[in-house]
């Protein structure tokens, strides 16, 4: 498999705080990957580290097989950045943003580029805000804006630091249509708290906790090294004879109850699959005091894997 | 790249200069394509030239080449506060901004991108501060104050008044590419405009060094002031200074480079 990005202890620490631990971190060409962590795990370190905006203590990284020390300009001739805050300068107009931005990659010709930026000004939705100077610009048009500036050079790589944040859902909605339309043509990194966002669009994901990679694979690895099978059921009336008979099955593993609005909600957590399916829903019905509302096979959600190894402090990797 | 446009030419360059020419344009665009460049022109015309004309019209004919001293002391005094001001934001200004960081992610060199802050901004003060301010100045010394004064040496008072510019320019853009704390990138060059003329009273030899008699007298000697002589006919006492702040700012300058390169963004 050929790697966008491939990191050999890259580290870097201030004073004698380990802002990034020796990370070892590969990221496919032409995937989506997605960067978790809490805040200040370590995510914009290690954007910057990859951009040169910051020398690592230790370590080093390659980038399309370009050491990273070395070869910076070169590759950032390749990269298209969002920084998690993007601040540009605020005489200039979003036209003006894009020309400025679009000169360091192409020197010409000049139609070409004005073609270039007002594709990607009408890609960001900020065709009409074009010529106004940006001091007026919303927190949304900035990171329209941002977005806009990161691939206006076509980049083979696309470091994308919170890509939706400030924006509404629909804005949201289509940072993640433009992300899966450029998915074709390059490599996209990005960190975001959208867990959502991130099992919905990201083939891969890694998460960091306190500067430590903690988890690093293919996402579907990744949830299905959560919490096992388990089944997901909503009953209305006396549920103690059901739970003693279900418990006491050979392939349920455990059984997790909560009240919901007047009714019990369980978590089965089952052993096998084929017993389950066949059995589960029997043995509730045949309780006759027993109504089942809801019954459905338990969806693993990002969120869920994320929170249990970032608070459980489980070190590992999918892969 | 990933889906590039065939028809585009593509920026190949990886050395030192790689951006530059982008980023010069940009900076030059911020000089003189918004209303910095008249902002400016009309402050220091107000701060310099206005005082001046006062003094001028309120002066009996016989002291009125005074206005031709206070035309450079305002400039050469409120001149430097006024470069140190505008460079603080420069380099400090763009780091704390987060705009250095964003300029920085494409492909520029650091080298490129200081370069392109000194230039401009030089360029920008010459017209502005020392270009602007001297041909209303003159015009002013001559039809109104009605003083004789030589072209040639008028414009070498002027040139004398860049070099002291210049030294603040790249000092604050030096300071700026060290510190990270802006109260150490316009402090110290505030302190140093103010103090530089007690030091010759700690060791006299400081008098033919510091960038202060560029433009102001020690004491009411107005040979001791270069542009002032310049401008007026007479013979500077020396030369040193001139020499001292050109070979000073060379160094301001491989430094500010050198720390650039070093600095986190």
């Amino acid at each position: 498999m050929e790697f966008a990005v491939d990191t050999h202890g890259l580290a870097k620490s201030y004073k004698r705080v380990n802002a990034l631990q020796p990370l070892n971190l590969q990221v496919p060409k032409n995937s989506i990957f997605g960067f978790l962590g809490p805040n200040g795990a370590g995510k914009t370190t290690t954007i910057k580290l990859l951009l040169g905006l910051i020398r690592p203590t230790s370590g080093s990284a390659d980038i399309f097989g370009l050491d990273m020390a070395r070869n910076s300009v070169a590759i950032r001739a390749r990269i298209g950045y969002l920084p998690q805050d993007p601040r540009f300068y605020e005489h200039m107009t979003a036209r003006q943003v894009l020309d400025y931005t679009a000169h360091f990659y192409f020197k010409g010709p000049a139609g070409e580029i004005a073609k270039r930026i007002s594709e990607t000004l009408d890609l960001v939705g900020l065709a009409d805000k074009a010529d106004r100077p940006i001091k007026g610009f919303s927190g949304g048009e900035r990171q329209r804006l941002g977005i806009a500036q990161a691939q206006v050079n076509y980049p083979d790589l696309l470091i994308l630091d919170e890509p939706a944040a400030s924006l509404d859902p629909m804005g949201r909605r289509d940072v993640l249509e433009v992300m899966e339309l450029l998915r074709k043509y390059t490599t996209i990194f990005y960190c975001t708290h959208i867990l959502d966002d991130v099992q919905r669009v990201s083939d891969a994901v890694a998460i960091l906790n306190h500067g430590e990679l903690v988890a690093h694979g293919p996402i579907e690895e990744l949830l299905a090294a959560g919490e096992g099978l388990a089944y997901e059921v909503t009953l209305e009336g006396e549920a103690d004879m059901a739970y003693q008979r279900t418990v006491s099955q050979p392939w349920v593993s455990g059984i997790k109850a909560s009240p919901r609005n007047g009714s019990t909600h369980w978590i089965v957590n089952v052993t096998d699959e084929e017993a389950a399916k066949a059995q589960l829903l029997r043995l509730l019905l045949a309780d006759q005091a027993l109504v089942v509302t809801d019954f459905h096979r338990k969806e693993h959600q990002l969120e869920d894997v994320f929170v249990r190894i970032v608070e459980g402090g489980q070190h590992g990797s999918g892969q | 790249m990933a889906v590039g446009n065939s028809a585009m030419i593509l920026e190949t360059g990886v050395g030192w200069t790689r951006g530059l020419k982008n980023a010069l344009r940009a900076e030059f665009a911020r000089w003189f394509r918004t209303r910095m460049w008249w902002i400016q022109i009309l402050i220091w015309a107000a701060v310099v030239n206005g005082i001046s004309l006062i003094v001028i019209l309120s002066s009996p004919a016989a002291v009125r080449e005074e206005g031709a001293m206070f035309f450079n002391i305002f400039l050469g005094i409120a001149g430097p506060i006024g470069v140190s001001i505008i460079m603080q934001d420069v380099l400090a200004g763009e780091r704390h901004a987060g705009t250095a960081a964003w300029v920085l992610s494409k492909p520029v060199s650091r080298a490129a991108f200081v370069v392109s802050k000194l230039v401009a901004n030089a360029v920008g003060v010459a017209v502005t501060m020392v270009l602007a301010q001297g041909v209303i100045g003159y015009l002013i010394m001559t039809f109104l104050a009605h003083l004789e004064l030589s072209l040639a040496g008028f414009a070498a008072a002027l040139g004398a008044h860049l070099v002291n510019l210049l030294f603040y320019l790249t000092v604050t853009l030096m300071l700026g590419a060290i510190f990270e704390a802006r109260a150490a990138v316009i402090g110290i060059p505030l302190a140093f405009i103010f103090f530089q003329q007690w030091l010759p009273g700690l060791w006299a030899p400081l008098a033919k060094v510091i960038p202060y008699t560029l433009a102001v007298p020690l004491g009411n000697d107005n040979a001791s002031s270069i542009a002032i002589a310049l401008m007026t006919g007479l013979q500077p006492q020396t030369y040193l200074p001139l020499i001292s702040a050109l070979v000073a700012s060379v160094l301001f300058v491989a430094v500010a480079l050198w720390a650039f390169q070093r600095q986190e963004l």
